[in-house]
């Protein structure tokens, strides 16, 4: 009886629960104009928080990029990171991304989709050489010559 | 003999504004530098693949600029109006040519058509008709004659793989001075980030060749082509020059599925590049 009471507490949300979400109303008081921006930013605080349960995640605004960054730590003790969330379909500039990384942090970018979509990508300065491809690695030889002839 | 000096001179052809090279040594002195280029040329003996090209080589925008920079770079004598006329008289010799292998053929084709008709007919001649056969095959040997002509797609041509004299760059030691211009300065296409990045990268040691496979501005090795696969793909932008974000995240992933690191490059303020290396985050 209670976990069907539960079940119906639950599905009985209001809809308009993002607005009344204390993470939302805390990006809603730094002011910013991009609503959308704000929306991509509360999503992606809801992801990292909830399904990827980081620590210490806090919002704070750009000024210079007038958006709202976010900063966490993966796990306990590890160091800070900074996560630029983007609506998909906007455009940026590579200033604006130096503006971000100049922060220091090591910093994602996410990009949110109409559909709640997220994706994240890794941005550093200077040139990161690409991981290796993995082993072990065998000499096929002649086999692969072979079995091509074969297929004629 | 004269040796060549240390910092030759290597002679760039314009054929439509594309700059090629086509000398050997120019390809040696070209790649010491650690210039890669692109090969054009069909080779005579391994025709239809693209795997091993030969000369010509074609420079990407930035080289020939960084090599004219350098004083490195001329444009190649002969190059001028002079040959122009050789090579109009060469072009009517090979129309000549054709045109009087086309007419040995046509006759040679026409004959072989006969003959075909006449072991086509009479192998199947009976006893009984053989006059009106007979009558049906002159008739039909007649049309042949007024109507056959040989179609120019079935024309034989032969191609000489050895050099059989001609000779499109004469290997004549020229002493060539950097001085000759080899275009006008407003002629270069060439963006001003990515020179900027082009010559940055390569004062780091790197190598770099076109990257348009990957929808990139260059592909960058760290080391000769020849013996590395390449680490990244250069993405030469502005600083403030926008970019859609779904257009990041393909270059992003495409790079990932590759091995690459994608790297967005812009020239910043006192003559330094900014990169950003794009990875993809592994975030599932």
């Amino acid at each position: 009886m209670s976990e069907a009471s539960k079940r119906a507490d639950v599905s009985e949300k209001p809809p308009n629960w993002i607005l009344q979400h204390p993470a939302y109303q805390q990006m809603k008081s730094l002011e910013l104009e991009d609503s959308a921006q704000v929306h991509a930013a509360f999503l992606v605080h809801m992801d990292l928080t909830e399904v990827r349960q980081w620590k210490e995640v806090s919002c704070v605004k750009s000024p210079e990029l007038q958006v709202i960054l976010l900063e966490g730590r993966e796990k306990e003790g590890a160091p800070v990171q900074t996560v630029l969330p983007l609506p998909a379909h906007r455009s940026l500039s590579h200033r604006s991304i130096r503006h971000v990384l100049d922060r220091g942090f090591p910093m994602l970018l996410c990009a949110v989709a109409s559909d709640s979509t997220l994706v994240y990508q890794r941005m550093t300065d200077g040139l990161v050489t690409p991981d290796p491809p993995a082993g072990p690695f065998q000499d096929l030889g002649r086999r692969q010559h072979r079995k091509r002839r074969q297929k004629h | 003999m004269d040796g060549r000096p240390s910092s030759a001179v290597v002679g760039v052809s314009l054929c439509d504004s594309a700059p090629l090279l086509w000398r050997v040594e120019d390809l040696r002195t070209v790649r010491s530098q650690g210039l890669v280029g692109a090969l054009l040329g069909s080779l005579p003996r391994t025709p239809r693949q693209n795997v091993r090209l030969g000369r010509p080589m074609l420079l990407l925008p930035e080289e020939e600029r960084l090599l004219t920079e350098r004083h490195a770079a001329a444009a190649a004598p002969g190059d001028q109006d002079g040959g122009g006329v050789e090579l109009r008289l060469q072009v009517q010799q090979h129309r000549e040519d054709q045109q009087r292998s086309y007419e040995e053929q046509s006759v040679l084709a026409l004959e072989d058509r006969k003959s075909a008709l006449l072991r086509a007919m009479t192998s199947s001649h009976t006893e009984s008709g053989a006059r009106a056969e007979d009558e049906a095959l002159q008739g039909r040997l007649e049309a042949l004659d007024r109507s056959f002509t040989l179609p120019s797609s079935a024309l034989a041509v032969q191609l000489s793989t050895a050099r059989a004299g001609l000779s499109y760059c004469p290997e004549a030691r020229d002493f060539l001075r950097a001085d000759r211009p080899i275009r006008g300065q407003d002629e270069l296409s060439c963006h001003a980030s990515r020179y900027q990045v082009f010559r940055d990268l390569r004062g780091r040691g790197f190598y770099l060749t076109s990257a348009g496979k990957f929808g990139g501005d260059f592909l960058v090795y760290p080391g000769d082509p020849l013996r590395f696969h390449a680490h990244f793909i250069s993405v030469c932008l502005s600083l403030d020059e926008s970019v859609c974000l779904l257009d990041v995240l393909a270059v992003s992933r495409l790079g990932s599925n590759v091995k690459k690191t994608v790297l967005l490059c812009s020239p910043g303020t006192d003559g330094r590049v900014l990169y950003t290396s794009l990875q993809w985050s592994g975030m599932v």
